[in-house]
């Protein structure tokens, strides 16, 4: 980019050629012709980047593995966490289904905070690791495949549906899929992209 | 695009138009000035999704055994069910995430072509207002998808009570997923596009009469 082409905006979304404004933090940009955000600051997007992303990678491990619910009928018990709904469907031949659900409330999560890590890490320290435009696109374009908070609402409707018939006991887990939940949340509100890209684009020029 | 420049679709850097089809500098990603057939991407996945709107809702998404009686769950009988025990908040959440949203997701893109194919350009800001809610909300409608895989987690319990999952649920799933690529792949650029060139034509014929 060219110095003056620096000191301009385009809108993704409609397009409009703007001088770039003037944040400050916590301050966001808003087209003034479609009304989209085009700029929006954070304070200290890469230390809370950081942080969040370290919170989800500590919480990420128990919110998958401990049980999200137990459920007791007559003597049996059954638990539930992300994986065994996954495998359930698997042994029922829907394999498709199966993928999707390991994919959308676990890999994607888990590659979002593992890529934010990174980046935000890296950033941080001022040093150039490998990958990390790539990175940061692969974050941008995983964000709206991460399910955790459509997973957990699904677990509480089926506790709604199952009451009538069945004990049922909160694990461990769920606790912890909330946790996690309003940690990927803030991370993703807290992230300066614009800041990133700006950053990213130094470190691969010296 | 008027001042010679494309933007990066990652990371938003500006380009000379001379650029296009090659790769971002500063982010790899490859650059167009507008989203590479848009259009038909979109239509091709709004029609898909259509399509399996059918199975989705008339095969059953899963199927309840209790005590040796079988019987079949379609996503319409699941909130019927829910209604009829009085829990019309639920029953409300879950018809607007499995109904409500995807079919309102296809009228909206439908809107959005449409105002792009013959012009309807008018009242703009709502346009893009309801297209950034389409986008926003379209994950949720996963939702009955989840509550499957976790009731057939739960209920496992051989004899007494058995849920099992059905193709339909995979159908709907696939409703979701072509609804939400059908949005990314949407560029609102090319209605703007429209708009300014429609601003164009009426200041040239205000300035020929
Ligand atoms: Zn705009
Ligand atoms: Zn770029």
């Amino acid at each position: 980019m060219t110095p003056e082409q620096a000191e301009l905006i385009a809108c993704h979304e409609c397009d409009l050629l703007l001088q770039r404004p003037i944040i400050l933090d916590s301050q966001a940009a808003r087209c003034p012709r479609c009304g989209s955000t085009l700029i929006s600051a954070r304070h200290n997007s890469i230390e809370r980047s950081l942080a969040l992303s370290c919170a989800g990678l500590i919480l990420i491990l128990p919110a998958v593995s401990y049980p999200l619910l137990t459920l007791e009928l007559m003597g049996n018990a059954q638990s539930q966490t992300i994986f065994t709904s996954a495998m359930a469907l698997f042994s029922d031949g829907l394999w498709f289904l199966a993928l999707l659900v390991l994919l959308f409330a676990m890999i994607v999560p888990a590659c979002k905070l593992l890529l934010l890590f990174w980046v935000s890490l890296a950033l941080h320290l001022s040093i150039k690791l490998p990958g990390m435009p790539f990175a940061m696109r692969s974050y941008q374009h995983l964000d709206e495949w991460g399910m955790l908070e459509v997973y957990l609402l699904g677990t509480l409707v089926s506790i709604i549906k199952l009451s009538s018939m069945a004990t049922l006991l909160p694990g461990i887990g769920l606790l912890c899929l909330g946790g996690l939940i309003i940690v990927t949340t803030l991370s993703s509100s807290m992230l300066d992209h614009d800041l990133f890209w700006h950053q990213i684009g130094k470190k691969q020029h010296e | 695009m008027d001042a010679g420049l494309l933007t990066c679709p990652d990371c938003h850097a500006l380009w000379p138009l001379s650029m296009e089809g090659e790769y971002c500098r500063r982010c790899g990603a490859e650059l167009h000035v507008r989203k590479p057939n848009a259009m038909i991407r979109t239509w091709a996945l709004i029609l898909t999704a259509s399509f399996l709107l059918l199975p989705a809702n008339l095969l059953p998404i899963m199927q309840i055994t209790s005590l040796g009686h079988q019987q079949p769950a379609t996503i319409i009988g699941g909130v019927i069910e829910l209604g009829s025990h009085g829990m019309y908040g639920i029953a409300f959440v879950v018809l607007a995430a499995s109904v409500l949203i995807p079919l309102g997701k296809l009228l909206g893109l439908l809107i959005m072509l449409a105002a792009l194919q013959l012009g309807w350009t008018t009242n703009m800001q709502q346009k893009m207002a309801m297209f950034r809610i389409v986008h926003w909300i379209g994950r949720w409608s996963m939702l009955d998808i989840f509550v499957v895989a976790a009731l057939v987690a739960l209920v496992q319990l051989g004899n007494i009570a058995q849920i099992s999952g059905q193709p339909g649920a995979t159908a709907f799933a696939g409703v979701v997923i072509c609804t939400m690529l059908a949005a990314n792949s949407f560029d609102t650029r090319l209605i703007w596009d429209r708009h300014m060139t429609q601003d164009t034509h009426t200041d040239e014929q205000r300035a020929d009469t």
